[in-house]
């Protein structure tokens, strides 16, 4: 393994630790683990939380910020935080306007949460939990608890965090943040392995001359590898899925991020881009905005996760809205 | 008891990861280590013989370690055991039925796996009827050793399972022929129990 560490025990304390330094006008880390803003929202408006294991930088902690996320629990690498650093950060976020805990689709983070959330209920903690799993991998017909929650977490905390913002209720901000929810899809494609850094052992294998889509983002397997295609080809056979996932039609508006995984250039991330663009243009769908960049990675995981929501009035003023967050700042 | 568990886990982590590599992302020795270094820990504290608020405080700990799943479900069977150990102190093979049966009851609220799913409960379900299978007048070693031959052989079924639960429910037929590391781990549990007594 080469990587930049120290004793692999360590790993999320020291990168916490270097992350509250590298952003301290932003955010603070309270009890070694949950990240905060470094200046607190009102108390009378609805509170983001979330939770999920570190491994993935700048996701999630780097969406704390004013318009996004007020709470982050981080797990140690690609692990659940436990169910007592969860209730805790509840307790932090407690207040009477509400929080809307965001939960991403996978086992350990949903059962944590489901353990917290319990506790929570017990203590009169007033809060909405919403689970992503946007990942179309598995078929468009799959049940909900076998689809992933990948990057679409963190265009939902950008528009449920606007609405918080807002001053919307904890009803209002639910039921906008359900709504992004429902009409967002996301398909992952990998080309070259990660190393845990934890373990030192890679996280999955592939062959040189190989792709395989539908791959999570912990190296869980996905449709099974095939032959790498060219840019425009993969834009064209993911794109389309994510399309029909979302039911989107022509004079639909959408969102669309290309995610890099760790180590696909921003090159390949544009190429693709505009592969994405000509096929939208081809099917009378207008692009609202397209962004490019490293939001939830998987180490030097080369690939990227494509990421769809169509969009109506409201949700595109919630989009645009102002935030500022260590990983993502919009004036 | 708990002592002899946790250095089954120490002797094969290293196993168990590699195990998880093949249906998951190969850190379920680590997890599993850290969770019961915890156990370990929280008996070298402990104050005073009752056993209720040492399998709470064991709970809690094992709840704090980060990792997937294994946490909270190792942690909700601990609540179980304290529950299931409320005013006692010694047991015959039906209380250490009756006790397990507290744990994986517990347990089996957070994880709605049955046997053939591929999960710990493929090695704890089997443990447990066996230990309610016993017979009382042979003792609770003999019950614990007919556990640990149950929750290895339920262990050893799962290779032949696909998954229905966790990241590996993913992987599909790609599942098949390797066990699921969750299940031989708690096998391997009940091996240091059942060599402790």
């Amino acid at each position: 393994m080469k990587k930049f560490i120290n004793n692999p025990q360590n790993l999320t304390r020291e990168l916490l630790e270097g992350f509250a330094i590298a952003h301290a006008d932003l955010v603070t880390v309270k009890s070694e683990k949950i990240v905060t803003r470094a200046r607190k929202k009102p108390a009378g408006k609805v509170a983001l939380v979330t939770l999920g294991g570190a491994g993935h930088e700048p996701a999630l902690s780097g969406f704390v910020g004013k318009g996004m996320l007020d709470y982050s629990v981080v797990g140690d690498v690609f692990a659940a935080p436990g169910p007592p650093k969860v209730i805790e950060a509840l307790r932090l976020a407690k207040r009477d306007a509400g929080i809307l805990f965001v939960v991403l689709n996978h086992a350990g983070d949903v059962m944590s949460a489901n353990m917290a959330a319990e506790m929570a209920t017990q203590e009169g903690v007033k809060f909405k939990m919403l689970v992503t799993h946007e990942d179309i991998a598995p078929g468009g017909n799959a049940p909900a608890e076998d689809r992933r929650g990948l990057v679409g977490c963190i265009p939902l905390y950008k528009i449920a965090g606007a609405a918080a913002e807002a001053g919307k209720s904890l009803d209002e901000v639910y039921a906008i943040a359900q709504r992004f929810n429902e009409n967002m899809a996301t398909l992952a494609v990998a080309m070259k392995t990660a190393t845990h850094p934890a373990t030192g052992q890679a996280i999955f294998e592939l062959a040189e001359d190989e792709m395989e889509i539908g791959m999570g983002q912990h190296g869980e397997a996905g449709t099974g590898p095939s032959k790498i295609k060219t840019a425009d080809e993969t834009a064209e056979l993911m794109l389309s899925r994510l399309l029909q996932a979302i039911k989107a039609k022509s004079g639909d508006r959408i969102l669309l991020i290309l995610n890099g995984a760790g180590a696909t250039t921003l090159m390949e991330l544009y190429i693709v881009l505009r592969g994405c663009k000509k096929y939208l243009d081809a099917q009378g769908i207008t692009l609202v905005e397209a962004r490019c960049g490293e939001y939830l990675t998987v180490q030097e995981m080369a690939g990227f996760q494509m990421f769809v929501a169509k969009l109506d009035d409201e949700l595109i003023e919630y989009w645009k809205a102002p935030c500022q967050t260590p990983a993502l700042t919009v004036k | 008891m708990l002592n002899a568990a946790t250095e089954q886990i120490r002797h094969n982590h290293e196993m168990l990861s590699r195990l998880d590599g093949a249906v998951g992302d190969g850190d379920h020795g680590t997890t599993i280590l850290r969770a019961m270094e915890a156990v370990a820990k929280t008996v070298a504290e402990q104050k005073g013989d009752e056993l209720k608020p040492l399998f709470s405080a064991i709970a809690w700990a094992v709840m704090s370690c980060d990792g997937g799943s294994t946490g909270p479900l190792l942690g909700s069977f601990f609540m179980g055991l304290a529950d299931g150990a409320a005013g006692k102190s010694t047991f015959d093979a039906p209380a250490l039925a009756a006790l397990f049966a507290a744990g994986i009851g517990k347990l089996h609220k957070q994880s709605k796996a049955q046997i053939g799913d591929k999960t710990m409960m493929d090695a704890f379900l089997p443990a447990l009827a066996a230990l309610q299978a016993a017979e009382p007048s042979a003792g609770p070693k003999a019950a614990l050793r007919q556990a640990a031959e149950a929750a290895a052989q339920g262990a050893e079924a799962t290779k032949n399972m696909r998954a229905k639960f966790g990241r590996a429910r993913n992987l599909g037929d790609r599942v098949i022929g390797h066990p699921d590391p969750g299940a031989v781990s708690v096998s391997l549990l009940f091996k240091g129990f059942s060599e402790a007594l």
